[in-house]
């Protein structure tokens, strides 16, 4: 699984990948961590705001940091 | 020399002492408080969905502003927001309306510019950044028009989403309410409902051995510090640590201290609502209209808080402490140096340069705010100085329109999203505007009559949208 953090290096961002990080380390799951802080790489998603999760090149969530159920479900 | 630096440590005492007076920190708690809710609890789309590519121009200005004052509360949000309306959504002017509008229309800056300079500047600095700011993004939209054709449509972005909930509302409106009650000049906030005596022989001392350390002065704006306000200090000392934890780590789990930390905010507010006295008995406390609104709203927030689901309100308070760290000690650092440097400067030469407001006076305070870099809400403190140095506020607000909009990191970081070229075009058409709007609200306070200005605001708006109209249809028709 490529999972990748879209965000310019905000509190916010840093927050989402170290939650995202702890669900994948609780699933046990094989998962390969990019954070990206390219805003015409981030800008290239169909997304408006940071911190955005993208799972295998699917956004899965922009804008808010999800909830730990949320991300369990979506890195299962 | 010693008696030099004795002033200096002095001048940037009293000016924190003022800083976190009474009537600053009823406005600043709920402030934060409010910021962090409106980062936790509305949903961005909501906002987001109104500036698409198609959006009317009607519709699409007043959304930019809008996400601007709601979502924008840190430069965090406000890059990749702007980037994005800018490429993806209604393009260039509306995201140039939003980055204009962003640094003086949240609720920190508006709530802290009113506390501090009073609520005509506070409503001065919005309603001029709010017309201004759209002007600018209109202009910015007819001078580059040929450029939008290149954006990358993506209409996915702006489908109707999430709306912001009845719950929401209801908890945002009662903190405003909260900043309300604690700031509002009103007669029944004010009413003296009952009060007793606190016996305490020391209390004339203890508050002369202040006004030794941190003499009030009435020339300077300096408010000195009351036995209150040295309590009030005390709890925030004590909010500060609780929170640490409590709400540093509030987004795993509630924990006691998270208890801790709002039970003392509530109890700090309602304390500073209170009316307190030094007498020859000790310390007379009376207990305010303010005292009971402000009681009864935070209660009230507690069943609101319950309809949420807990993470709502993890998040709501992780946020609020994330603004807190990030702002109040570059916050309090720049309050005391503001006040170090009051010592140093002559009222002689702000006046002599910006004491009348004159063309010359609003471009000098556009051209000091450009040149400086200052934190957020720091201008505000700095603008406080100006104002008791015997600045004209006319040039105020051109330097209060002109500091927070730009600073050459943020030039920086919108060349590098819309071009040099562009930037630097954005960068004199602010200043010319600030230094318009600079003029404005001088001759406004130096008694031209508002329906004079309000015409000539009017008017040159009119023309604007008129001129735009033209330009567009020569373009279509060509």
């Amino acid at each position: 699984m490529r999972i990748k953090i879209l965000g310019s290096g905000c509190a916010k961002c840093n927050r989402l990948e170290q939650l995202a990080r702890e669900a994948v380390a609780e699933l046990g799951v094989d998962a390969e961590f990019e954070h990206v802080r390219d805003m015409e790489a981030i800008m290239a998603y169909p997304i408006m705001t940071t911190p955005a999760l993208v799972v295998d090149e699917e956004v899965k969530v922009y804008g808010r940091i999800p909830s730990r159920d949320e991300l369990l479900g979506w890195l299962r | 020399m010693p008696d030099i630096v004795l002033a200096a440590v002095q001048g940037g005492l009293a000016s924190l002492a003022s800083y976190l007076a009474v009537h600053v920190l009823l406005c600043l708690v709920p402030a934060f408080f409010i910021a962090g809710a409106l980062s936790a609890l509305v949903p961005q789309q909501s906002i987001i969905r109104y500036l698409g590519p198609a959006a009317p121009k009607w519709v699409s200005y007043p959304a930019a502003a809008g996400a601007g004052s709601l979502l924008a509360v840190c430069s965090c949000t406000i890059q990749p927001l702007f980037a994005g309306i800018h490429k993806k959504g209604a393009g260039l002017g509306p995201a140039i309306t939003f980055l204009f509008f962003a640094p003086a229309g949240n609720i920190l800056a508006l709530s802290y510019t009113g506390v501090a300079l009073g609520a005509d500047f506070a409503i001065a600095r919005i309603v001029l950044a709010l017309s201004f700011g759209i002007g600018i993004g209109m202009i910015m939209a007819i001078l580059f028009r040929g450029g939008d054709a290149a954006r990358l449509a993506d209409a996915r972005v702006f489908g109707a989403g999430e709306r912001i909930s009845g719950r929401a509302l209801a908890f945002i409106g009662v903190l405003v309410a909260l900043l309300i009650a604690g700031t509002l000049k009103a007669d029944f906030l004010k009413a003296e409902l009952a009060g007793f005596d606190l016996p305490w022989a020391g209390a004339i001392a203890a508050q002369a051995a202040l006004d030794r350390w941190i003499p009030a002065d009435a020339a300077t704006g300096a408010e000195g510090l009351s036995l209150q306000g040295l309590v009030l200090v005390g709890l925030l000392a004590a909010i500060g640590a609780a929170a640490w934890r409590g709400l540093g780590q509030v987004d795993t789990a509630f924990n006691r201290l998270t208890w801790v930390t709002l039970v003392l905010a509530a109890v700090t507010l309602i304390c500073a609502a209170l009316g307190v006295a030094v007498t020859e008995n000790g310390l007379s406390v009376t207990l305010t209209g303010r005292a009971v609104a402000v009681a009864l709203l935070c209660a009230a927030l507690l069943p609101l808080a319950r309809r949420f689901e807990a993470w709502d309100m993890q998040q709501w308070l992780w946020e609020t402490w994330r603004f807190v760290k990030m702002i109040f000690p570059l916050l309090v650092v720049g309050v005391f140096v503001v006040g170090v440097i009051r010592i140093f400067i002559e009222p002689g030469w702000i006046r002599a340069v910006a004491g009348a407001n004159t063309a010359l006076a609003n471009l000098a305070g556009v051209v000091f705010g450009v040149f400086m870099y200052f934190p957020t809400l720091v201008e505000v403190p700095i603008a406080k100085m100006f104002l008791s140095l015997g600045m004209h506020p006319g040039p105020l607000i051109a330097y209060l329109m002109a500091d927070p909009e730009l600073s050459l990191q943020s030039i920086l970081i919108t060349a590098a999203i819309i071009g040099k070229l562009k930037a630097w075009t954005y960068v004199g058409l602010v200043a010319l505007f600030s230094t318009l709007a600079g003029l404005t609200y001088g001759a406004w306070v130096d008694g031209a009559p508002l329906v004079v200005l309000a015409g000539a605001v009017t008017a040159f708006v009119i023309v604007l949208v008129g001129v735009l109209h033209r330009v567009e249809r020569s373009c279509k028709s060509a």
